[in-house]
C-alpha cells in the first residue's frame, strides 16, 4: 500500500499531492456532492417504485364496499353533534355508534402535565373500537385512526373521516375474512392522543417520565402490524395526499406507501405526494425542477423531525403507518365520493390482511422525488459522503503537515553543529506535546452543552420567579449561557495555544467530530444531516485561523450566525416569510418574532413529551462542536508561530 | 455480598479498575527501565545517526503515566466499569499477569494466568511470552530449556487447582460446560461486538464443528506461532499483540478487552512516529464507536435497519483494530532496522524507502 512507507524518506507522491492541493480538492468534493444530490431528482438517476412484499397482492380482490349512503347519514349526524360540543369530542355519540355496530368499544383517558410554564394539567380521552378477527386469535391487529377536530380547531375538520370510518367499520363487520383485529381509533388533541394511546397500548413511556401519563387501557388487540390515519376534510374529495414523514425522520416501509398509491389509482382517486402531481413536462429541465422541488419539500419536512400527521408516532413501535389527507374538490371534474374512498380503504385493509410477517422487505430509508419514483439509501448516501469527505481530507492534510513539520526538524539537525544540538533539545520538548489540554477542553465543551440540555425546566422555574413567560425565560437563559460560553476560548487558548501541534490536533478533533456527527445523524435522519452538512461543512472548513484581520472578523461573524440558536431564528423567520408572502415587513417581523419564541418552546416540549430528538441533538451534539470551532477560530494562526520558531 | 451489601458493588468495580491502572503503571515503569537498560547495553552496535531514535530520560517517566491515564480515561473502560461487567475482573487478572511476567516470578505469574484462563479461555496463549520472560530471568543459560517446562507445569498445576476449587464450589462438572464449553462452542448467537455471531447464524448444522474449529484456531493458535518466531526477543510486544488479537477474534469480545490493550500502547510511544496509518485507524475507531450504537438502535428499537448495518460497522471496527496491530508491529520492525542501519538509507546514491513486501 502506498501508505506503508518510511517516514524518514518523506511521504509518497499521492500524499504530497494531497497536502498541496487539498483546498481545491475539498471545494471540488463539496460542489460535486451537492450537484450529485441535486441530480438524483431526475428520472434517469432514480428508480421507479415496485412491490417487494408479494404477500400484499395489491388490488387483486374485487372491492365490495357499498355503505356510502350510511356514511352520508353519519356525517350529517356528526356535524349536528359536533356543533353541541364546540371545544370537545362527542364521546357519547361515538361510543353509541360503535356499540350499534357490535364492536368492542373502549375509552382511554390520559393526562398531560405541561413540563414548562406553570405545569398545568390537561386531560384527554380517546375512543376506540376493536373488530375481533373471526378466524384467528387476536395475535395481530391493524389500526384505522382519525384525529377528531372540534369546530373551534385551527386545523381543517375531519368529520367526513369519521363518517367513512364508521361506514367502513359497518362493512368490515359483515366480512368473514379478517385474520387480524381491526382497531378503529378516534383520538383527541392531535398527536398527543395518539402518542398516549400507543404508549398505553405498549405499556411504555417514550418521553420524560411524569410528563405524559398514558393511563390504562381496558381492551387491547394483538400486535399492530400497520396503521392508516385518515384526515379527509370534505365529502367530495379532489385529491388524496399521502403523508409519510414520521417522528425523528423515520419513514414507513416503502411497500405501504406504494400500496396506498396503487389502491388510489385503482379506484380512480387522484393521489399526490406533497400536494404535487407528477410533472409530465416535455422539457427535461422543467421535469427535473419539479421533481427537485418535491424532493426538497420532503427533505425539509423530514429534517425537522416533527411528524406531519398522527401516523408519525406509530413508526417507533415498528408499526408502518401513513396519513391519507383528502382535500375538497375545487374546479371541474368528478370528485372522489365516499364510494371510492371506501373502496380504497377496503382494498388497503384487505391487502394488509394478507400479510404474514411485518413489513420488512422493502426500503425503510428512501427519499421520494415523486409519488412513483424513489431514491434509496444506497443512492443518496454517496453525495453526503462526498460532502463530509472534505472534512476528513482537511483533517488528514493538517495531520500530514504536522508530521512533516516534526520530521523536517529532525533530519536537518543531524547535519548541524554543536550549537544547534541545544536547539534540538528545545524542540524535542515541544515535540512532546500533551494531549491533555485538548482533551480537557473537549470535555469542558461537552459538559457545558449537557448543562444547556438539562436546563429548560430550571430556567422556567427561575423565570417564573422573575415573572417572565416561558419563551422569554428560555431565550434569556440561553442567551446568557451563550455569552458565557463564548468566553471559554479565552481560557482554552492559553492552554492549547502553546504549541502548534496542540492547535493542529484541536482543529483535527473538531473536524473529525463534525464528520462523525454528520455521518451518524445521516443514518437516523438523512435530511437533517444533509441540510446541516450543506451549511456546516464549508463553514467548518473556513474556520482556520488566519493572519488577515478582516477575514478573521468575517469568520467570527459567520460562525456566530451558525450557532444553533441563531440558525433556529433564521430558519423560522425564513419560513414565516415564505408562508405569508404578501404581508408587510412590520407585520412579518412581529409574526416572525412570535414564531421564533414559540419554536424553541415547542422544540423543548416535544423532546419531553414525544422524545423528539431535534432539541437534544442541537444542544448536546451540535453545540459542543460549535464551541470547539469557536475556540479553533480564536487560536493564533499556524504560520505565525512557525515563523517565530525560525527566528530563534 | 450481592445479597448483603448491594450498594457497595459499584464501589468494588471502581476499586478494581483503580488497582488495574496502578498495576499497569508499574508494569510500564519496569518495561521502560528494561528497554533503557537494553539500549545501554547495545549502544555500540547502533548506527551513528540513529541517536534521535534512542530513548531518553523523559521517556522513562512519561509513558507509565500515559499508560495509567490511557486506562483510566479510556471511554471503553469507563463503559465497562459503569455497566459492571466481569471484563473488569478479567482485565485485573490480565494486568497482574503482565506485571508478574515482567518481574519474572514464576509461581505468582502462573497462578494469576491460571485465574485469567479460568475466566475466559483465551489468556492461555499468554503462557508463551510469560515463559520467555521467566526463562530470561533465569541467570544460568543451561537451565533455560527446563525453565520452560517448569513454567508450563506450574501453570497446569495452578489451573487444575483452580478447577478443583471451582468443582467444589459448583458441586459438579457442569460448570465447565457452562463456562469454557460456552466460549468454545458458541451456542448463543446474540449480536455482540465480535465476528462470530453473524457467520454462525447462517451456517448449516453439519458444518458447524468445522467452522468453530477454524474460528477458534484463528483466535488462538494461528498468530501465536509466527509472532513468537519473529518477536521472541521482545516478549512484551508479543504479549500485547496477542492480547490485541484475541480481543479482536475471540468468540465473545467486549469493549473492555479493546480498552485494555489500547491502554498498553503508550509503552511503545517511541514507535508512534513510525506508524503510518495512525490517522486512518483513529478516524475509524471514532466513527465506528459512535456509529455502532446508532445502527444498533435503528435495528433493534426502530426496526428500520437490519443486521447487516450493524455487522458492517462491527467489521469496520475489527478492521481498524487489525490495522492498528499490524502498524505497531511493523513500526517496531522499522525502528529496529533504523537503529542498526541508520536513518538515511542510500543505495547507489539514491534515497530509498522501506516497504512491506
Amino acid at each position: 500500500m502506498g501508505l506503508l512507507t518510511d517516514p524518514g524518506a518523506g511521504h509518497g507522491r499521492l500524499t504530497q499531492l494531497l497536502v498541496t492541493y487539498h483546498n481545491k480538492l475539498i471545494i471540488l468534493l463539496y460542489i460535486g456532492g451537492v450537484l450529485w444530490f441535486m441530480i438524483l431528482a431526475h428520472k434517469h438517476f432514480n428508480a421507479g417504485t415496485y412491490f417487494s412484499e408479494n404477500a400484499l397482492l395489491p388490488g387483486l380482490v374485487k372491492g365490495e364496499f357499498d355503505e356510502d349512503a350510511i356514511a352520508k347519514v353519519y356525517q350529517s349526524e356528526l356535524l349536528d353533534e359536533a356543533a353541541k360540543y364546540p371545544n370537545g369530542v362527542p364521546y357519547s355519540w361515538l361510543i353509541a355508534k360503535f356499540r350499534q355496530l357490535n364492536l368492542d368499544t373502549y375509552t382511554h383517558n390520559f393526562t398531560l402535565t405541561y413540563p414548562l410554564g406553570l405545569g398545568n394539567k390537561f386531560t384527554g380521552k380517546n375512543v376506540y373500537a376493536i373488530l375481533r378477527a373471526p378466524r384467528s386469535s387476536s395475535t395481530e391487529a391493524l389500526v384505522l385512526s382519525v384525529p377528531y377536530r372540534p369546530p373551534s380547531s385551527v386545523n381543517p375538520g375531519t368529520a367526513p373521516s369519521i363518517a367513512i370510518m364508521l361506514a367502513v367499520a359497518k362493512f368490515f363487520r359483515r366480512q368473514k375474512y379478517w385474520a387480524k383485529d381491526v382497531i378503529f381509533l378516534v383520538t383527541e388533541h392531535e398527536q398527543l392522543g395518539v402518542q398516549a394511546w400507543l404508549e398505553a397500548y405498549h405499556k411504555v413511556t417514550c418521553g420524560r417520565s411524569g410528563v405524559l401519563d398514558h393511563g390504562d387501557m381496558m381492551g387491547r388487540g394483538g400486535a399492530i402490524q400497520a396503521a392508516i390515519n385518515l384526515e379527509l376534510h370534505a365529502e367530495k374529495i379532489g385529491h388524496i395526499d399521502v403523508k409519510i414523514e414520521g417522528l425523528n425522520g423515520q419513514l414507513p416501509n416503502l411497500d405501504l406507501v406504494n400500496l396506498v398509491h396503487r389502491m388510489c389509482s385503482k379506484e380512480g382517486v387522484k393521489h399526490t405526494f406533497k400536494n404535487r402531481e407528477s410533472g409530465n413536462y416535455r422539457d427535461w429541465y422543467r421535469e427535473w425542477l419539479h421533481s427537485f422541488k418535491t424532493l426538497m419539500a420532503m427533505v425539509a419536512t423530514q429534517a425537522s423531525g416533527v411528524p406531519n400527521g398522527n401516523h408519525g408516532l406509530f413508526h417507533r413501535f415498528g408499526i408502518e403507518a401513513v396519513t391519507l389527507e383528502g382535500f375538497e374538490k375545487k374546479g371541474k371534474g368528478s370528485p372522489a365520493l365516499y364510494f371510492q374512498v371506501g373502496r380504497v380503504l377496503e382494498g388497503l385493509f384487505r391487502s394488509l390482511n394478507n400479510l404474514l410477517e411485518r413489513f420488512h422487505q422493502s426500503y425503510f430509508f428512501y427519499l421520494l422525488p415523486a409519488a412513483d419514483r424513489f431514491i434509496s439509501i444506497g443512492m443518496y448516501m454517496p453525495p453526503l459522503g462526498l460532502i463530509c469527505a472534505g472534512l476528513v481530507i482537511k483533517a488528514f492534510a493538517l495531520w500530514l503537515k504536522m508530521q512533516e513539520d516534526s520530521t523536517k526538524k529532525q533530519p536537518a539537525e543531524n547535519e548541524d553543529t554543536e550549537e544547534d544540538k541545544s536547539k534540538l533539545s528545545n524542540q524535542d520538548s515541544t515535540n512532546n506535546f500533551s494531549l491533555v489540554p485538548v482533551g480537557v477542553t473537549v470535555l469542558a465543551a461537552h459538559s457545558v452543552s449537557i448543562v444547556m440540555l438539562s436546563s429548560p425546566q430550571k430556567l422556567n422555574a427561575l423565570g417564573l420567579k422573575f415573572g417572565l413567560s416561558t419563551p422569554l425565560a428560555l431565550y434569556a437563559g440561553y442567551f446568557i449561557m451563550t455569552l458565557l460560553m463564548s468566553i471559554l476560548p479565552l481560557f482554552a487558548c492559553r492552554h492549547i495555544g502553546r504549541t502548534v501541534e496542540s492547535r493542529s490536533i484541536f482543529n483535527i478533533v473538531a473536524l473529525l467530530e463534525l464528520a462523525t456527527i454528520l455521518l451518524c445523524t445521516s443514518m437516523q435522519n438523512f435530511s437533517l444531516a444533509l441540510l446541516s452538512a450543506v451549511v456546516y461543512v464549508p463553514s467548518g472548513l473556513l474556520m482556520v485561523p488566519t493572519q488577515n484581520r478582516i477575514l478573521t472578523i468575517l469568520q467570527k461573524i459567520l460562525w456566530v450566525f451558525l450557532h444553533p440558536l441563531w440558525l433556529l431564528i433564521i430558519v423560522v423567520l425564513f419560513h414565516t416569510t415564505l408562508t405569508f408572502p404578501d404581508e408587510s415587513v412590520l407585520v412579518l417581523s412581529e409574526m416572525g418574532m412570535r414564531a421564533v419564541l414559540k419554536a424553541l418552546v415547542f422544540a423543548v416540549v416535544d423532546s419531553y413529551i414525544y422524545a423528539n430528538w431535534l432539541f437534544p441533538v442541537a444542544t448536546a451534539i451540535l453545540l459542543p462542536n460549535w464551541i470547539l470551532f469557536w475556540i479553533v477560530l480564536h487560536n493564533s494562526p499556524y504560520q505565525e508561530k512557525k515563523e517565530e520558531k525560525n527566528e530563534d | 455480598m450481592i445479597s448483603n451489601i448491594p450498594q457497595l458493588t459499584g464501589f468494588i468495580f471502581i476499586v478494581c479498575d483503580l488497582i488495574t491502572a496502578h498495576v499497569l503503571y508499574h508494569t510500564a515503569q519496569l518495561f521502560m527501565s528494561e528497554l533503557f537498560s537494553r539500549q545501554m547495553r547495545e549502544k555500540e552496535k547502533y548506527a551513528k545517526d540513529a541517536e534521535t531514535l534512542l530513548l531518553k530520560q523523559s521517556d522513562l517517566v512519561l509513558p507509565p503515566v500515559y499508560v495509567a491515564s490511557a486506562y483510566l480515561f479510556n471511554p471503553y473502560i469507563i463503559f465497562s466499569c459503569i455497566s459492571q461487567t466481569t471484563t473488569v475482573f478479567a482485565n485485573l487478572c490480565l494486568a497482574f499477569t503482565f506485571l508478574l511476567m515482567i518481574k519474572g516470578k514464576r509461581l505468582a505469574c502462573c497462578s494469576v494466568l491460571a485465574l485469567a484462563t479460568l475466566q475466559s479461555l483465551y489468556p492461555v496463549i499468554l503462557l508463551v511470552p510469560a515463559s520467555i520472560y521467566i526463562a530470561k530471568a533465569e541467570s544460568r543459560r543451561s537451565l533455560r530449556c527446563s525453565s520452560f517446562i517448569l513454567t508450563a507445569v506450574t501453570f497446569i498445576t495452578a489451573l487444575h487447582l483452580l478447577l478443583y476449587i471451582s468443582l467444589k464450589l459448583a458441586g459438579g462438572w457442569e460448570f465447565l460446560h457452562a463456562t469454557h464449553g460456552f466460549i468454545l462452542n458458541v451456542p448463543d448467537l446474540q449480536p455482540n461486538v465480535g465476528l462470530f455471531w453473524y457467520f454462525f447464524t447462517e451456517m448449516f448444522e453439519n458444518f458447524r464443528l468445522l467452522f468453530i474449529c477454524a474460528f477458534q484456531i484463528n483466535a488462538t493458535v494461528l498468530y501465536l506461532i509466527p509472532l513468537t518466531l519473529r518477536f521472541h526477543g521482545e516478549p512484551m510486544l508479543l504479549a500485547t499483540s496477542l492480547t490485541a488479537l484475541t480481543a479482536i477474534f475471540k468468540s465473545y469480545p467486549t469493549l473492555g478487552d479493546v480498552g485494555f490493550y489500547l491502554a498498553l500502547l503508550p509503552m511503545w510511544k517511541h514507535l508512534f512516529k513510525y506508524m503510518q496509518q495512525g490517522f486512518v485507524v483513529g478516524c475509524s475507531f471514532l466513527s465506528t464507536s459512535v456509529m455502532g450504537p446508532v445502527v444498533w438502535h435503528l435495528w433493534i428499537y426502530s426496526r428500520s435497519a437490519n443486521a447487516n448495518f450493524y455487522f458492517g460497522v462491527t467489521l469496520a471496527f475489527a478492521t481498524a483494530q487489525i490495522f492498528l496491530v499490524t502498524d505497531i508491529l511493523f513500526a517496531y520492525i522499522k525502528r529496529e532496522f533504523s537503529l542498526f542501519h541508520g536513518l538515511h538509507r542510500e543505495v547507489n546514491g539514491k534515497t530509498t524507502k522501506l516497504v512491506l513486501e
